[in-house]
């Protein structure tokens, strides 16, 4: 299987929130990068973070597995962790998962900012 | 008549007084020594994990025999058949140990010696069944059966995830369960689960998430608990729970694990489920799918404490049903093209499985062999199937034809 490379793009959103945007596969190969993203948003004092997974092309469960650390993380020292904008195969394995309802998924980054 | 009880009879006792002291290596030349005594030759084969090739047991002595492959060879047909074929002077019978099949033994008769051709087929497969459960106790005691068993070397990942696992097929007199996982041997974070106790059997499949030994861990993790709390005798939802909480202790990092529990009511006929986060189970009825099994849903395993959902699915089957139970491996399977596997596939391929009359260990075989041979190279998920068939009939295919008439006069 040939996967799309993983890009993470960072920027600084209103209030102070970081905006993730990634495009590509997120798996057991690519998920260190989102990982060291988020790590990074945490040394910054970030503890509001928005995933844009508008250009994200897959998800596996390496991916499931940072995002519900993430929202723990995010959630236990009073910030928060918002998925946004999943496109189908995203939205369909956090269906399949039951894990839409437990993570926060938005579908915009402007949902996501304002929610 | 007599006189041929007596060497039989003979025979099954020297193998079993050679039993208390021997190692793994002598299984193979005491047996066809003690067969010597007869005139007949005897070369036991065990199927290798992806059950391809049944591979031979050296007999010191004699030249190596070469492995005989699963499809398209008289030794192989005994093996899919669970039954004994006969092929000139040269007999195969399938070794189970129960109903799990682990191989095939080839007899080389005396000419002529096919005359009473009932009594000596039921000779030979009651040897092959002794054969089988000797084979399971002298695995404990080292690694040459294993290694015999095996066409290549296995991960860490791999190693762990077998021990934890029971056979792969096992009967009752009423239904009958049966397992595969793939790839063999650099599995990691799949697994099954089962008890047949009583008139409640219950039936787990699981997915742990990530790759290797670390997945295997996390599988390990949720074995321990189910069986833990179901021993202790917790319901589906206790053993649910004492999975997550037992993931969340040992793996901070998130490590959740999506799985089917179900417990089927032979009396009623009802199949109580839980989904965490797993693809849904299907029911067949009379070749056809008849149901998605959507209901139960909770969180995967290890996610949360609270809340993670309590409510159980509920189908009430019919004698003949079969249960198909699979990991996302299965369906996600992609050829070369990038097409999935898919559901819609596994669903007509099982249909087509359960019109072949085969055992349903070897409809199993066949359709994760098609699974294999859809994905492009090797298998970028571990891909497990599990299949319940709920009939007398489906039992008894599994055990060897000349055991099959003690099974039914019960």
């Amino acid at each position: 299987m040939t996967s799309e490379i993983l890009s993470v793009s960072t920027r600084e959103a209103a209030d102070g929130v970081r905006v993730l945007a990634l495009a590509g596969d997120v798996d057991h190969d690519s998920v260190p990068r989102v990982r060291d993203a988020v790590e990074a948003a945490w040394e910054d004092g970030r503890t509001r973070i928005v995933l844009d997974l508008t250009l994200v092309t897959f998800c596996d469960s390496a991916g499931l597995g940072l995002f519900v650390e993430a929202h723990r993380r995010a959630g236990a020292h009073g910030g928060w962790f918002r998925l946004a904008a999943p496109g189908g195969p995203v939205q369909y394995v956090l269906d399949a998962t039951n894990l839409a309802h437990y993570l926060a998924v938005h579908p915009t980054v402007d949902d996501a900012l304002t929610a | 008549m007599a006189l041929e009880d007596a060497l039989w009879n003979g025979l099954v006792r020297e193998i079993l007084d050679r039993s208390h002291l021997w190692r793994p290596e002598d299984l193979a030349g005491i047996v066809d020594g003690a067969a010597r005594r007869l005139g007949i030759g005897v070369t036991i084969y065990l199927v290798d994990h992806e059950q391809q090739f049944l591979r031979p047991l050296g007999v010191p002595g004699r030249p190596a025999q070469e492995p005989v492959p699963v499809d398209g060879a008289d030794g192989g047909r005994a093996y899919i058949a669970v039954e004994t074929v006969a092929a000139g002077d040269r007999w195969w019978s399938p070794i189970v140990n129960g109903t799990d099949r682990l191989g095939v033994i080839a007899y080389d008769l005396p000419p002529g010696a096919g005359g009473d051709e009932d009594g000596l087929v039921r000779r030979c497969e009651f040897v092959a069944g002794l054969i089988g459960h000797l084979v399971t106790t002298l695995n404990e005691r080292g690694d040459h059966l294993r290694l015999v068993q095996r066409s290549r070397p296995m991960t860490p990942g791999a190693e762990l995830l077998w021990q934890l696992l029971p056979p792969l097929t096992a009967s009752v007199r009423d239904f009958t369960v049966a397992a595969v996982l793939e790839p063999s041997y650099d599995v990691g974070g799949d697994a099954y689960d089962y008890i047949l106790d009583g008139r409640r059997p219950q039936f787990v499949v699981l997915d742990a998430a990530g790759r290797r030994l670390r997945a295997g861990l996390a599988a390990a993790v949720v074995l321990a608990g189910i069986r833990s709390t179901r021993r202790a005798g917790g319901d589906l939802l206790a053993q649910a729970r004492a999975a997550d909480a037992e993931l969340l202790a040992q793996f901070p990092d998130a490590r959740f694990a999506t799985a089917v529990l179900a417990e089927l009511d032979l009396d009623t006929g009802v199949l109580r489920y839980l989904n965490a986060g797993h693809p849904p189970p299907l029911v067949l009825r009379e070749g056809k799918i008849v149901e998605t099994l959507d209901g139960g849903r909770r969180l995967p395993l290890g996610i949360a404490e609270a809340d993670p959902g309590t409510a159980y699915g509920e189908v009430r089957l019919r004698p003949g049903d079969r249960l198909v139970f699979y990991t996302d491996g299965v369906t996600e399977a992609r050829d070369g093209a990038g097409e999935q596997f898919g559901a819609e596939r596994l669903a007509r391929l099982v249909e087509e499985q359960s019109a072949g009359g085969f055992p349903l260990s070897e409809a199993l075989r066949r359709l994760a062999r098609a699974v294999l041979d859809h994905q492009d190279g090797p298998p970028a998920d571990d891909l497990t199937l599990l299949l319940v068939e709920w009939s007398a009939g489906a039992a008894l295919r599994t055990v060897p034809p000349t055991s099959r008439e003690d099974e039914q006069v019960e």
